[in-house]
């Protein structure tokens, strides 16, 4: 008897906790927000190892936490956490549906789960007036509404279901030191097959992006004749032919079918051969230490080479630290825009989740996160205008740079146009800086609307087809076999042979001839 | 009052526990994936992922990468390790411990470390971004040669003197005695060696992603690729069983090299 009271006390303690948290959780009575994001993907202070935190960026969720106390007189708890890879978020919903009110896949991921049928709709007072129907560049809002996804069997536009949240292109960051000519060859995605740049290149070790380049090269003939035919040099956004060019060029990029797989293979194998080699991460660090010269980038992580790239003025010691100024190129085939986007999985709280993004598509909050982030907020604004006159402009029109050649005004008024509160007129969305500049930053930041005119989004492919692509990235990855290897194979393989032969022949002779001198040691 | 007894057998309830959760289920778990498919979100009993495996060039031509890299690791260990084990054994020198440790230091530097300091070295000799294949060997070399020594080392240190004084006293010359006494009674040795340095190697795909710039492709990356991003835990498993059926069957055939009484010598440590 007295052992079982002693367990049963045992029991008790071991509850104890539990239960007190229990009771901890029953006072706070806070509606509770729960965001799953991309690791590094929201303005947060820098914490110091001893707990304490930095000022140096704006705390998002907190201020979202405040502003929404404020607002409504109710308390908002952000429960927030991140992913690594899209599959890694698809499987942890799959999991445990409704485990989260708002979760940030990329464009393919969205695609896939609104056509499963795994997300809620936006309201219809959130799309028309909120901060987001409000700032939100019209160019990303109208490439939103004009991308469809079929959901039990009806076509659904994205805008639907979906809020962009960070978007770019891809490219190549070189460094236009390397070559006289290195502008001109990779002004076609072609540019890192040739000789002239062996073992100074990398590209992605992710089957989505490399596979894109291999189809643009594949088919870079096609598209060069369709860009022709179309005069897309000097399309812009509003023409009427847009549309049309663009799903033609969206429709090549997104073949799948066996020819396009064994063109894509073979380009791809070819390219292996004179690459420095794949990346997933390293790409920026290779290129900042000029181990490599030119990477194949997301428009994002091109910004953030640049700049760490580039000399400054130590400000503390008044020194000069060298570095290297890198460029930032779209070739003119076409290329992938891509985008980060909200969406809210069945079962969530759809006006927090609303509330939320509302809350950080307010501009200032939007610099915020381009200032952490660095990527490119889909939030246009006079904030954000400000911001990037102020990290990019060197001057009004008419004035030269240092040189003493004249200013090139670079023309941002498809993206921001129609999203000022007065402080500038529409068609004054013009940044003015130097010819050099023009091929740096502002240029991954910010594409011009001659390159997002050939942009195609890469789409969702099907289980089936996705084996099939993953097949063909496989065997880029594993072949070459070198001939060497397989001598290595055959001499192993006669050595067993022979080992085996001896042991058979040996076993024989020991069996007529017993002992013999130092045999009888063992 | 009921005593309570402590026998033996229950200080084994601990490991026995330990070895159903993390060994048991999970090897079952692997096969039960490996054998079945998902279609349309149904889980099916299929042999699909094993014909699949051995129709597909670029697994087979991974495996056989695998298979010459760990092969080539591993004859390059054996050779560095076996006279330098030798040596060391042999050696009247009193503090032969502290030169051991020397060569096992490096086990105790964290081992993605390890890689990264030599993938900056190797690109100061100029050979990152050239010397894929080299690179891959140099790296999984470094990393598991103490893993040859050690065995090595054992069964050399306790190798009886009394046998080389017998096999000299016959007549055997130097090199007599070693090929027909020394190395054959070092046997277990090399063959634990060999086990701890061959499948590692077969797997290994930080050293070779690292030192190769993703050039080179082992089995492990393969299974590696297919339980994150192509999110195919079934293919994953299956080819995870099929190195497993590799390693068995190398570790039969060298197996057969054992002798019984060797063994008991308690030579064979891993």
């Amino acid at each position: 008897m007295k052992k079982r009271i002693v367990t049963t006390a045992l029991a008790l303690c071991l509850l104890l906790p539990f239960v007190l948290s229990t009771a901890g959780c029953a006072s706070d009575t806070a509606l509770v927000l729960r965001v799953y994001n991309w690791e590094d993907y929201i303005s947060e202070p820098t914490e110091n190892e001893d707990g304490t935190v930095e000022d140096d960026y704006v705390d998002l969720i907190a201020e979202f936490e405040k502003a929404y106390y404020a607002e409504t007189g109710t308390r908002v708890r952000v429960e927030y956490s991140t992913f690594g890879t899209n599959e890694n978020m698809y499987n942890e919903l799959q999991i445990n549906p409704g485990s989260y009110d708002l979760v940030c896949p990329s464009d393919y991921m969205i695609m896939k789960m609104i056509s499963e049928d795994m997300v809620e709709k936006f309201s219809d007072d959130f799309l028309t007036n909120s901060n987001y129907a409000k700032y939100a560049s019209p160019y990303i809002q109208n490439l939103f509404e004009a991308n469809y996804a079929t959901v039990n069997g009806e076509e659904h536009s994205w805008a639907d279901y979906s809020v962009p949240y960070m978007w770019g292109t891809m490219g190549y960051v070189y460094n236009p030191a390397l070559s006289d000519t290195i502008e001109d060859d990779l002004s076609s995605w072609a540019g890192l097959w040739s000789e002239a740049y062996a073992s100074v290149a990398t590209i992605k070790d992710s089957v989505r992006d490399s596979y894109f380049l291999g189809v643009a090269v594949a088919y870079r003939d096609e598209l060069m004749r369709l860009k022709e035919e179309y005069n897309a040099d000097e399309m812009t956004l509003s023409d009427e032919k847009y549309a049309e060019y663009n799903a033609k060029v969206t429709e090549i990029m997104n073949r799948t079918d066996e020819d396009t797989l064994e063109r894509t293979k073979d380009a791809l194998l070819e390219l292996k051969e004179n690459l420095y080699g794949f990346e997933v991460d390293s790409g920026k660090q290779d290129m900042i230490a000029g181990r490599i010269s030119i990477n194949f980038a997301w428009s994002g992580d091109a910004v953030y080479t640049m700049d760490d790239a580039e000399p400054y003025t130590d400000e503390e010691t008044g020194k000069e630290v060298p570095g290297i100024y890198l460029n930032y190129i779209v070739p003119e085939e076409c290329s992938n825009i891509w985008f980060d986007g909200w969406v809210m999985p069945k079962g969530a709280n759809t006006e927090l989740a609303e509330a939320f993004i509302n809350f950080l598509s307010d501009p200032t909050n939007a610099v915020a996160n381009m200032n952490y982030i660095g990527y490119t907020s889909s939030i246009a604004g006079d904030a954000v205008f400000e911001e990037m006159v102020d990290w990019y402009s060197e001057g009004e029109a008419g004035d030269t740079d240092e040189e003493g050649n004249p200013l090139v005004p670079y023309d941002l008024n498809y993206f921001f146009n129609g999203t000022s509160d007065g402080a500038h007129a529409d068609g004054d969305f013009i940044i003015y800086v130097s010819a050099e500049s023009a091929k740096r930053q502002i240029s991954a930041q910010y594409p011009t609307e001659e390159v997002l005119v050939r942009s195609a989004i890469m789409q969702h492919f099907d289980d089936e087809t996705n084996a099939a692509v993953n097949e063909m990235w496989e065997e880029v990855k594993g072949l070459p076999i070198p001939v060497w290897a397989y001598v290595v194979i055959a001499v192993i393989a006669a050595g067993i042979a022979v080992i085996a032969l001896s042991y058979v022949y040996k076993g024989k002779r020991r069996d007529s001839k017993p002992k013999k001198g130092y045999h009888a040691v063992k | 009052m009921v005593k309570f007894h402590f026998s033996r057998k229950q200080l084994c309830i601990p490991y026995a526990l330990f070895l159903i959760l993390f060994v048991i289920i999970p090897m079952l778990l692997i096969l039960f994936y490996a054998f079945t498919e998902t279609v349309d979100g149904m889980i099916r009993f299929s042999f699909a992922n094993f014909v699949n495996f051995f129709t597909s060039t670029a697994k087979l031509s991974t495996l056989l990468m695998s298979f010459t890299v760990a092969i080539i690791s591993t004859a390059i260990c054996l050779l560095i390790a076996y006279p330098l084990a030798y040596i060391l054994a042999r050696s009247k020198f009193k503090r032969k411990n502290v030169l051991l440790m020397l060569f096992i230091l490096p086990m105790w530097i964290n081992f993605v470390l390890r890689i990264t300091a030599l993938r900056e070295l190797l690109d100061l000799i100029g050979l990152l971004g050239t010397q894929n294949y080299l690179n891959t060997i140099i790296g999984m070399v470094y990393d598991f040669l103490p893993f040859m020594i050690l065995p090595l080392y054992t069964t050399l240190e306790k190798l009886d003197n009394s046998y080389l004084e017998a096999a000299a006293d016959l007549g055997g010359n130097k090199f007599t005695v070693f090929t027909k006494v020394t190395f054959p009674l070092s046997m277990p040795g090399v063959i634990s060696g060999i086990t701890m340095v061959f499948m590692p190697s077969m797997t290994n795909y930080v050293v070779s992603d690292t030192l190769s710039n993703f050039n080179i492709t082992i089995l492990g990356k393969l299974i590696d690729q297919y339980f994150t991003t192509y999110d195919n835990w079934h293919m994953g498993s299956m080819i995870s069983i099929i190195l497993l059926v590799i390693i068995f069957i190398t570790m039969l055939v060298t197996g057969g090299f054992k002798d019984g009484k060797q063994e008991a010598r308690g030579a064979n440590l891993w």
